[in-house]
């Protein structure tokens, strides 16, 4: 028979409630959470190994990318020399060329990932009984996208530098500061690409209720738009057509990039149209401007 | 005053009687087009637990939408915790706590996790909240289960979940829209006591559902929506505790109305429900030997059958007359 008394078999029936008095974070807070929570959520982290699959399976790829690159730097310029090597091999602005269907099928996954869930599985009822306006929620959503999106743009490029200083037969320390413009090249150029992207994915997950199909939406309408834009160039010989070729979103970044990087942009639709990277640019703040105000409608008749 | 952080909560916080009105309303409309979801509502709801009854379509959800500040009325006044909702939407969602009917958690998370995150969306910092989530859990009784993904949780769990989420920040009101909806009868009974204990937590409820029972054995008061308009306000008496035994029977029941009066007692008829009351004794026990004795079949019984259902007619028929 057992002993009621004894302490080692007490168990705890109610707990009751605990008030809370500390501090409150406020919308801040709030929207810190949503980013780490979008964060976690675009990479897999604490979910089921199913989750992890993907994303896991594109940042691999990135990385691995950076270190082909940089061992063909080495095979090379070993063998053939380092300036034969320099023609060859995909630097900064081509390293974004190098990885463009990784990254776009990246930030393709990313973006409904954030923004489907919550509105299918009703979660938004809770994000706005909460101190959030529908503005706060997409800021801290646009966060998330940004803080996943920039580090797969922004570390692989790291990576490059310190491999390709690494290599550089001037030196480690005299290679970094020989190319200190790039500190801040290949993170405007990420910003452009992050720009119209996420604009694009954002305007198709809030739009369309399923995560494949937003993915599937915007890859080909980035695509299919590059069609239209080649057969606008192609086949049509009216004066007006070359306005049209500006339909080809995926292109203008590339433009911009170029522009950046003092390149030549001959492969690129819009230069070949006659249109200069300032063209471009006013295309993607228009894409954007446009994007972001038809997301923000849409969620400020769902909150 | 409310208790230290550290200390456990068991006392009440506030008293229903005690309190100024938590929600006030005075002609508050919302129209959606032709559609009129509110019709002139006059509210003033005091603190405590507070039942929001009326068909699909009276006006619950709206109305609740309203407090929270997502829909603006159409015309009208509305005010929580005496601050008008127009005023500061946001800062009166950091004292509510709300839990949709509608389905609202992520099936991708744990328990813990998402009841963490709801916690943070309403402030309260990251390693706290992860402290509250489990408490909550443990409250609702999902303790055990606090790490199981809320896509393998049963219909009667993930409504748990909810009135977690709805809780978790300490709020000073909570919202529920239709908790017990969809839950099986044992689930039911779970839920409707833990909504019950929340009045011994000091947290006021406003509960809205459609099932009359629910509302009568949870709520102090009741209000009554009907085709946007409320019809009736009025506090609910507890259960009178054997005084008073209401039982229908099937077929003749004058067997058991004469048994009864044998017993010297006078039973009110109205078809074939007998009320019982202003007994010295227990009335169950009364009631129990007479039907032992007169052979009667009982359809149902209890300590007053549907008061609510007699309002909500009489309430509905003055309306249509």
């Amino acid at each position: 028979m057992t002993d009621p008394g004894r302490p080692d078999q007490a168990v705890i029936v109610d707990r009751g409630y605990r008030h809370y008095e500390g501090e409150r974070t406020g919308r801040r807070g709030a929207m810190r959470a949503i980013v780490r929570e979008g964060f976690r959520r675009v990479i897999g982290l604490r979910r089921k190994t199913k989750h992890k699959l993907f994303p896991w399976s594109l940042i691999a790829l990135a990385l691995a990318s950076v270190v082909i690159v940089v061992a063909i730097v080495w095979v090379s310029s070993s063998v053939i020399g380092s300036d034969a090597a320099d023609d060859l091999i995909p630097r900064y602005a081509g390293y974004f060329d190098f990885i463009s269907v990784v990254a776009l099928l990246f930030t393709a996954y990313c973006g409904p990932q954030l923004l489907v869930p919550d509105r299918t599985h009703g979660v938004l009822n809770v994000y706005f009984s909460r101190p959030l306006s529908a503005t706060d929620y997409l800021v801290a959503k646009g966060g998330a996208y940004a803080a996943v999106i920039y580090s797969y743009w922004l570390v692989p490029q790291l990576l490059l530098h310190l491999g390709l200083a690494a290599l550089s037969p001037d030196g480690f320390i005299t290679y970094l500061r020989d190319t200190t413009d790039i500190l801040w090249k290949v993170p405007l150029a990420a910003t452009v690409y992050f720009a119209l992207h996420a604009s694009l994915i954002f305007l198709a997950s809030s739009f369309i209720n399923r995560v494949g199909a937003a993915t599937s939406v915007f890859l080909a309408g980035i695509y299919g738009l590059n069609l239209v834009a080649l057969f606008f160039q192609e086949a049509i010989t009216t004066p007006g057509a070359r306005w049209a070729t500006l339909v080809a979103l995926e292109q203008h970044p590339r433009h911009i990039r170029d522009w950046i990087f003092d390149r030549s942009s001959d492969v690129v639709i819009p230069a070949q149209a006659g249109f200069g990277p300032g063209v471009s640019l006013a295309v993607v703040c228009g894409v954007v401007a446009a994007s972001v105000g038809l997301v923000w409608w849409r969620y400020r008749r769902l909150a | 005053m409310r208790p230290r952080e550290s200390e456990l909560v068991t006392e009440h916080r506030t008293t229903p009687e005690a309190g100024a009105p938590i929600i006030e309303t005075g002609g508050l409309h919302k129209h959606y087009g032709n559609i009129r979801a509110l019709e002139d509502v006059d509210l003033d709801v005091r603190p405590g637990v507070t039942g929001l009854i009326g068909a699909n379509g009276a006006g619950k959800t709206t109305l609740i939408r309203i407090l929270l500040g997502l829909t603006r009325p159409t015309a009208g006044e509305v005010s929580v915790f005496g601050v008008p909702v127009s005023q500061d939407p946001a800062g009166l969602r950091a004292r509510i706590g709300y839990m949709p009917e509608n389905k609202c958690l992520p099936l991708d998370q744990t328990a813990a996790d998402f009841v963490a995150y709801a916690a943070e969306l309403a402030g309260i910092p990251s390693a706290e909240a992860r402290r509250r989530s489990s408490e909550t859990l443990f409250l609702v009784g999902l303790h055990e289960e606090r790490f199981r993904y809320l896509g393998d949780f049963s219909t009667g769990m993930q409504q748990r979940v909810k009135l977690a989420q709805s809780i978790v920040h300490d709020p000073e009101l909570v919202l529920l829209d239709e908790p017990a909806s969809g839950l099986d009868p044992t689930g039911r009974e779970r839920m409707l006591r833990l909504i019950a204990r929340f009045r011994e937590f000091g947290i006021s409820v406003l509960f809205s559902s459609h099932i009359l029972d629910d509302i009568e054995r949870t709520c102090d008061w009741v209000l009554m929506l009907h085709e946007g308009r409320l019809i009736h306000s009025a506090p609910l008496d507890p259960p009178t505790e054997g005084s008073q035994v209401s039982l229908e029977v099937f077929g003749d029941p004058q067997p058991l109305i004469a048994d009864l009066v044998s017993r010297g007692v006078s039973p009110s008829v109205e078809g074939t429900v007998i009320t019982v009351e202003g007994l010295d004794t227990d009335g169950f026990v009364l009631v129990r030997d007479a039907l032992a004795s007169s052979g009667a079949s009982v359809r149902r019984m209890g300590a007053g059958l549907s008061r609510l259902e007699d309002v909500l007619e009489s309430a509905t028929r003055v309306r249509h007359d």
